[in-house]
């Protein structure tokens, strides 16, 4: 018994250089992921910031009535939305864009397409909201000088509710598409040369080799992606929509984590936020589990 | 080879749409940049889209020249570098003590730093965590609580469990101790991968404006974007940034009429440009991270 004891002793000193290294992580993971964690009984308790978390009195659900709160629905309408839409037209857009530089010709214009289409990645949306807001002016805009050019009416594109989900949905595109087909690329370039020659032997034509070569060859990797896109039911994306939203298009643009900032941190509501947090942590959490069951399945490779 | 018509007309095809696609990606710096070069009053009246039309420095100097952006900037720089460095160097020396296979309690240590992951707290308790520590509005509030980013850490510790052991083992025998083999074997070995974790790490730190805008009060604290963020939901805001420029300027300033719409262009391109300067020469860094990542499993 005494032996196996300074076994394990004499074990963990000779990985104490490896222990000595994780330290600082392990703390760091500790003070900004598990206190939190702990701290979410604010959602259960009248926090009192003189009392702290742990010594506030307990509520029970009080903060919790949220859910017969018709506000709060139509924000989760509104999340539910342009997680959608942004899913729906945002998910195919980069195997659309790689499928399309696969067939350039000339690989000098395919680097060149390809550094620009990157490029919108590496800048904020604070930026992005700026391009949006000078693009888009009623007065002095670009669009609108075109759309006057083509006879059309001039549109108050941010003054204008309808307007806002396009907007959402197309500058998520052009932010996030070129950045997004590096790893359908990739995935094409590892396609077996020999299958479009056996493609074109049987007389199939570019369509038909996009079709039934490279489509079928990007599978794998789309149906990863697809998954690994399923936590991201409820998350509306923040640092997108926050600096787009102004008074005209709240009802439609306030979404979830907006919601949460606004009646948490600027109101300082705290508990009704933190609970309206806790919940959509414990779908995101189901959400999650959901997809890994659901990856080990198919690709039998599990995430975690 | 002989291509069929249907294929000449889709690769002509294919050739615009791609080259439109790239130039919107372009186009709007380029717009941006011309409205901070040219005249307030001027811009006001339309048609500057490619070009400006009255060109001058003005914007541009009196931002440049202005304390508030001149500090903005400077706490982007400070924390780019310092969170950068520091988030690189605790998240890599993490992952390499997590990479030894034999190392006794492991899996749970690797689950410690799963967990994270799946569930989070929120942000109410982050924030109340971040007071209580006595991080809120401090500057401290944009580096240390990045200092260990979970993603980096999986992506390091699958990159050198992948250094053959027997180079590791090698070196044991000749005498090397954990951290010299972590200096002068494992770091050279991953360099393009550190150098891609590295990048993606400082452009994070550049544009994050959301811990300045909710966990810092202060003006002085703020970061550019956020900063930037300030002056989108408050156009007149940038009137301020008429202050502190020397009385020479603001009197041709005021005789060529700055207007809050150039001063903010111009404030946009100081934002953009550091990025946008760099990225050239990096890119192939970037797209080296992407496939590290990627091809994880």
């Amino acid at each position: 018994m005494k032996s196996i004891k300074t076994a394990v002793i004499r074990g963990i000193w000779k990985y104490r250089w490896q222990y000595l290294m994780i330290l600082p992580g392990f703390i760091v993971i500790f003070l900004f992921s598990y206190l939190p964690m702990a701290g979410v009984q604010i959602a259960f308790r009248d926090y009192n910031i003189f009392k702290g978390i742990w010594e506030s009195p307990w509520v029970g659900l009080e903060h919790f009535t949220f859910v017969s709160d018709p506000d709060f629905w139509t924000v989760f309408e509104n999340t539910i939305w342009i997680t959608v839409l942004k899913f729906g037209f945002g998910f195919p857009a980069p195997i659309v864009l790689a499928i399309l530089l696969n067939e350039l010709r000339n690989p000098l214009f395919k680097r060149f397409v390809q550094s620009l289409t990157y490029m919108p990645h590496f800048v904020s949306w604070i930026i992005v909201a700026y391009i949006v807001e000078v693009l888009l002016s009623h007065s002095t805009g670009l669009v609108n000088h075109l759309l006057s050019l083509a006879g059309f009416e001039k549109i108050y594109f941010m003054g204008e509710m309808s307007w806002f989900r396009p907007i959402v949905v197309i500058t998520s595109i052009w932010k996030e598409a070129g950045w997004g087909s590096i790893i359908y690329l990739a995935a094409i370039a590892g396609i077996d040369p020999q299958l479009y020659d056996a493609a074109k032997v049987d007389g199939a034509g570019k369509w038909r080799q996009m079709w039934n070569v490279t489509l079928p060859g990007m599978m794998p990797t789309i149906s990863i992606m697809l998954i690994l896109s399923i936590p991201n039911l409820l998350n509306a994306g923040f640092d997108q929509i926050y600096p787009l939203q102004n008074p005209v298009n709240l009802p439609i643009s306030e979404v979830i984590d907006t919601y949460v900032v606004r009646t948490g941190i600027n109101l300082g509501y705290f508990g009704p936020a933190a609970a309206i947090g806790l919940a959509m942590a414990v779908v995101q959490f189901a959400l999650v589990i959901a997809t890994n069951q659901l990856s080990k399945k198919f690709g039998g490779s599990r995430l975690f | 080879m002989r291509l069929s018509l249907g294929e000449k007309s889709f690769q002509w095809t294919n050739n615009v749409v791609l080259t439109l696609f790239a130039l919107s990606a372009l186009y709007p710096f380029v717009y941006m940049t011309a409205l901070a070069l040219n005249e307030g009053l001027d811009a006001v009246k339309g048609g500057i889209y490619l070009f400006p039309r009255e060109f001058t420095w003005v914007n541009v100097s009196t931002v440049v020249t202005n304390p508030l952006v001149q500090n903005a900037f400077g706490i982007s720089a400070a924390r780019t570098m310092l969170g950068t460095a520091s988030g690189v160097i605790i998240t890599g020396i993490c992952a390499f003590g997590l990479s030894f296979r034999q190392l006794p309690g492991r899996r749970w240590l690797t689950l410690y730093f799963l967990v994270p992951m799946l569930f989070s707290g929120g942000l109410i308790p982050y924030f109340i965590t971040l007071r209580d520590l006595g991080l809120v509005n401090t500057f401290w509030v944009y580096v240390i609580p990045h200092v260990l980013n979970v993603w980096n850490l999986l992506v390091m510790r699958s990159f050198f469990e992948n250094i053959p052991d027997a180079i590791i083992e090698a070196a044991e025998i000749d005498g090397a101790n954990t951290l010299r083999i972590f200096w002068s074997i494992v770091i050279p070995t991953s360099m393009p991968m550190l150098a891609a974790i590295t990048l993606f790490t400082a452009v994070f730190h550049w544009n994050y404006w959301f811990d300045g805008a909710f966990f810092v009060n202060s003006l002085e604290l703020k970061p550019l974007q956020t900063f930037l963020q300030t002056m989108l939901a408050n156009a007149e805001a940038a009137q301020n940034l008429r202050q502190g420029a020397n009385v020479q300027e603001i009197n041709d300033a005021a005789s060529k009429a700055v207007t809050p719409m150039a001063l903010r262009m111009a404030v946009v391109v100081l934002g953009t440009v550091p990025i946008l300067v760099v990225y050239p020469f990096l890119q192939r860094y970037f797209v080296q991270g992407v496939l590290i990542g990627g091809v994880k499993e």
